[in-house]
């Protein structure tokens, strides 16, 4: 078996369109999320990645690129395999056209085309859970020789569909996303491209284990004991026990419901709690793109020792306060993302600096 | 997947006109709020089960869907709704193949890993799936809505 590192990232969010921009925003104290209208003229916050092309696929096309180029992997072969990770695909584009020609998986070749990529090219849709599950399955190729390295691409850019659906849904918070906080009222949806490189060489991040666990009992929300088996599964496939765990970044999207969900459910894998960090209040919820945005940006984050203002009050009752700063060493990271759909994914990283 | 052991494999195609019917005859109930595609993978892969001689899948074991198709029909029926007013949320739902894994957990009582995959390349998806899977195996199913089913149930 091979080990699978971390070879590179990119993200363009909110906070700017690759990561040097978004490290220098998060210092300044963030972004404000903007307002994205629909037709029946309600709004709702929305943290919009700054690119004002009215041409959804120009757009998607000109973000992906730079992306993509920012996390190394278009230097290479780009033969690998290619995980594009989504909730929404191309929605954007068919809402403006009104065209459903193409099929499920043609959003991703086109995408590859962008890219001149040349491996095999994987739709991976799971709701908020598709970049971390793409990440898992790519980290499964690598690791058993069937690629020497692999892109995961996890994208979300504007739709009515999407905010539209979780505004009917009722999930949505009218003015901001407090994670884990006591005035906490519901997601703040954001647009997001992420890349991660994995391969096998060797580099600072190496990819420790993950996990996968679908429960169907809410299909809105997440199920305690899923969490908890989450978890475990994760740890277990890291060969890892709660206590050699530094770091957690939750799934924390600010719902009144799903936060205590994970808060109850973390607190009873890891005995104390590690510190937790979350970033949706930074570049809100990216769905299908979160698991690999936030992976970025957290990496991002550590090895640049910049931190995630948390100003706001937190929860006292979650007892699962959010870290002010970073923790001063952190070898092994586990970032949770819980979705939609009964989806619990989680991935455990190891920093070889640490 | 010569190395596989297929415990079952079971395609349906073309559909029967009275499937939906079948399957709220082996359920004992029709299936709630989810859609026509969500509804024909719950057909095939409980098909499939029941000529595996399985009740559910074991807690081990993994499930993965694709399809070309996917739930395109229920997008373009939300994406009709967002042009104009706010969308249903049963319509919104319907649109995620997340519902989809979430309706066949909850039907078949289990937990588990479960994923919608997609690549043009079948065989790379069954080949992923082969090496994802642990001694349990994996149900796996190529769900084409209005058209096929195809399921197979396979294990070390």
């Amino acid at each position: 078996m091979n080990e699978v590192y971390l070879a590179g990232r990119g993200l363009a969010s909110a906070l700017g369109t690759d990561l040097g921009s978004a490290l220098v925003a998060l210092v300044e104290g963030g972004v404000e999320p903007g307002r994205f209208e629909l037709a029946d003229g309600s709004a709702w916050p929305l943290y919009t990645i700054a690119d004002d092309d009215s041409d959804w696929t120009s757009r998607a096309r000109r973000i992906t690129q730079c992306v993509a180029h920012e996390s190394g992997a278009l230097a290479g072969e780009r033969n690998g395999p290619l995980f594009l990770a989504s909730s929404s695909l191309d929605i954007g584009a068919r809402e403006d056209s009104g065209e459903f020609d193409g099929d499920y998986q043609s959003f991703a070749e086109t995408v590859a085309g962008w890219l001149d990529w040349r491996g095999p090219v994987f739709t991976v849709s799971t709701a908020c859970t598709s970049a971390l599950n793409a990440l898992l399955s790519a980290h499964t190729l690598i690791r058993n020789g069937a690629a020497e390295q692999a892109l995961v691409l996890g994208l979300e850019l504007r739709n009515r569909v999407t905010v539209g659906g979780f505004g009917g849904m009722q999930l949505l918070s009218a003015t901001r996303a407090l994670p884990f906080g006591e005035a906490r009222d519901g997601l703040v949806l954001g647009e997001a491209v992420a890349a991660l490189h994995l391969s096998r060489k060797p580099s600072r991040w190496r990819i420790a284990g993950g996990a996968n666990v679908v429960d169907g009992r809410d299909p809105a929300g997440a199920v305690p004991s899923a969490v908890v088996a989450l978890c475990r599964q994760a740890l277990a496939s890291s060969a890892l026990q709660p206590q050699d765990i530094a770091l957690i970044k939750p799934q924390a999207a600010g719902s009144p419901a799903n936060d205590a969900t994970e808060a109850e459910a973390l607190r009873q894998v890891f005995d104390p709690l590690p510190a937790l960090v979350s970033l949706k209040a930074a570049i809100g919820h990216t769905l299908g793109a979160a698991g690999a945005a936030e992976l970025a940006l957290l990496i991002a984050c550590l090895e640049a020792g910049v931190w995630p203002r948390v100003d706001y009050a937190q929860d006292a009752a979650l007892n699962a306060p959010l870290a002010g700063r970073a923790p001063a060493r952190a070898r092994h990271v586990l970032a949770c993302i819980l979705g939609f759909g009964g989806g619990h994914a989680a991935v455990v990283l190891e920093d070889r600096e640490s | 997947m010569s190395d596989w052991r297929t415990l079952a494999h079971v395609v349906v195609d073309p559909l029967p006109a009275d499937w939906r019917e079948q399957l709220a005859r082996r359920l004992g109930q029709r299936p709630r709020r989810i859609g026509a595609w969500a509804e024909l993978a719950l057909y095939g892969a409980r098909l499939c089960l029941d000529a595996a001689g399985e009740s559910t899948l074991p807690a081990r074991a993994q499930l993965r869907v694709a399809s070309l198709s996917g739930p395109l029909a229920a997008t373009r029926v939300i994406a009709e709704q967002a042009r104009s007013s706010l969308p249903m949320p049963f319509a919104f739902m319907q649109s995620q193949p997340s519902q989809m894994l979430a309706a066949l957990s909850q039907q078949l009582a289990w937990q588990g890993d479960a994923r919608f995959m997609l690549c043009r390349d079948k065989d790379a998806v069954l080949r992923l799936a082969r090496l994802e899977c642990g001694p349990a195996g994996v149900l796996i199913g190529w769900v084409e809505e209005d058209r096929r089913t195809e399921w197979w149930r396979v294990c070390d």
